[in-house]
């Protein structure tokens, strides 16, 4: 069937004549461009206007940052000319810091250095007694962390109890030996007993000669890489 | 009259919800940054400075 335009235009000619009273009213004239506006701005805000601000306030947030970050980059390559001229100047002491605090727990030598103490301050070494101390390898590096705050999360320690007997000025010698040995060490505990002379059987030793037993209960670290 | 004022009230409050909105997304531009954070870990910055009076003292002391 043919498309009879006079014929469609009839059919369609109450709809449209039905809106000529309204738009003859000049308030609801009024009313129509006021609500159309309101609804084209925000259409148009939200479509056209919003991307390119915030296109313009990202690329602005943007240039702002990067000059932060460049300054900060600056710093951060002097920082490190600077820290590898101090490595470079502290580079051969380095082992000595790895002997105070070493890789791993180093038990075995540390027990040395005590008993080298004891022969060098001439204390008798009757008793050396290591808490279980991980060994080389890979349980060296699970120890559970201690719950002393002054130790971080990668230093460990293990205990180690020791006693030893002779006069008091060996004795002090061996405590200030501790004290000044490189390897890192607190003393959580001490006891000093005087000997009986009859349990040292040395009667007619004097004042000054009295043995006396020191009994030390050591903590010594080690660095988990 | 009252159907020509409800939809100017609607197209008024659509107008005011749509323009605190378009702020807010703004605000939010403008205060987020745009570094990421690896590049934020990668500028903390480094205090070269090396505790030398400590490992004189660790270097003073004695192995047995």
């Amino acid at each position: 069937m043919a498309y009879n335009y006079k014929t469609e235009l009839g059919r369609y000619r109450k709809y449209y004549q039905s809106l000529e009273p309204l738009i003859k009213k000049t308030s609801s004239r009024a009313y129509t461009s006021v609500i159309f506006t309101f609804l084209a701005i925000s259409l148009f805000g939200w479509y056209a206007v919003l991307p390119t601000i915030q296109t313009i306030l990202y690329l602005k947030r943007e240039i702002a940052d990067n000059t932060i970050i460049s300054k900060q980059m600056e710093d951060k390559i002097a920082a490190l000319i600077d820290a590898q001229a101090y490595y470079q100047q502290v580079e051969p002491v380095l082992p000595d810091v790895d002997q105070a605090l070493p890789a791993n727990p180093d038990a075995i030598p540390f027990i040395v250095q005590l008993r080298n103490l004891a022969s060098v301050s001439g204390v008798l070494l009757s008793s050396v007694q290591p808490s279980s101390v991980p060994l080389l390898g890979q349980n060296a590096h699970n120890t559970p962390p201690t719950n002393s705050p002054l130790v971080s999360s990668k230093q460990q320690t293990f205990d180690v109890s020791i006693a030893v007997q002779g006069p008091f000025a060996n004795v002090s010698s061996y405590l200030n030996g501790i004290l000044n040995m490189r390897r890192a060490v607190t003393i959580d505990g001490l006891t000093l007993t005087p000997i009986r002379t009859s349990e040292t059987g040395t009667p007619s030793a004097n004042l000054t000669q009295d043995m006396l037993q020191l009994a030390l209960r050591l903590k010594t670290y080690y660095l988990v890489e | 009259m009252d159907n020509d004022q409800d939809l100017l009230l609607i197209s008024v409050f659509t107008f005011f919800t749509i323009t605190l909105w378009i702020t807010f997304e703004l605000l939010k531009t403008v205060k987020t940054t745009t570094v990421s954070r690896t590049t934020q870990q990668i500028v903390v910055p480094l205090n070269p400075k090396i505790d030398i009076d400590t490992l004189t003292v660790i270097t003073n002391k004695k192995v047995y």
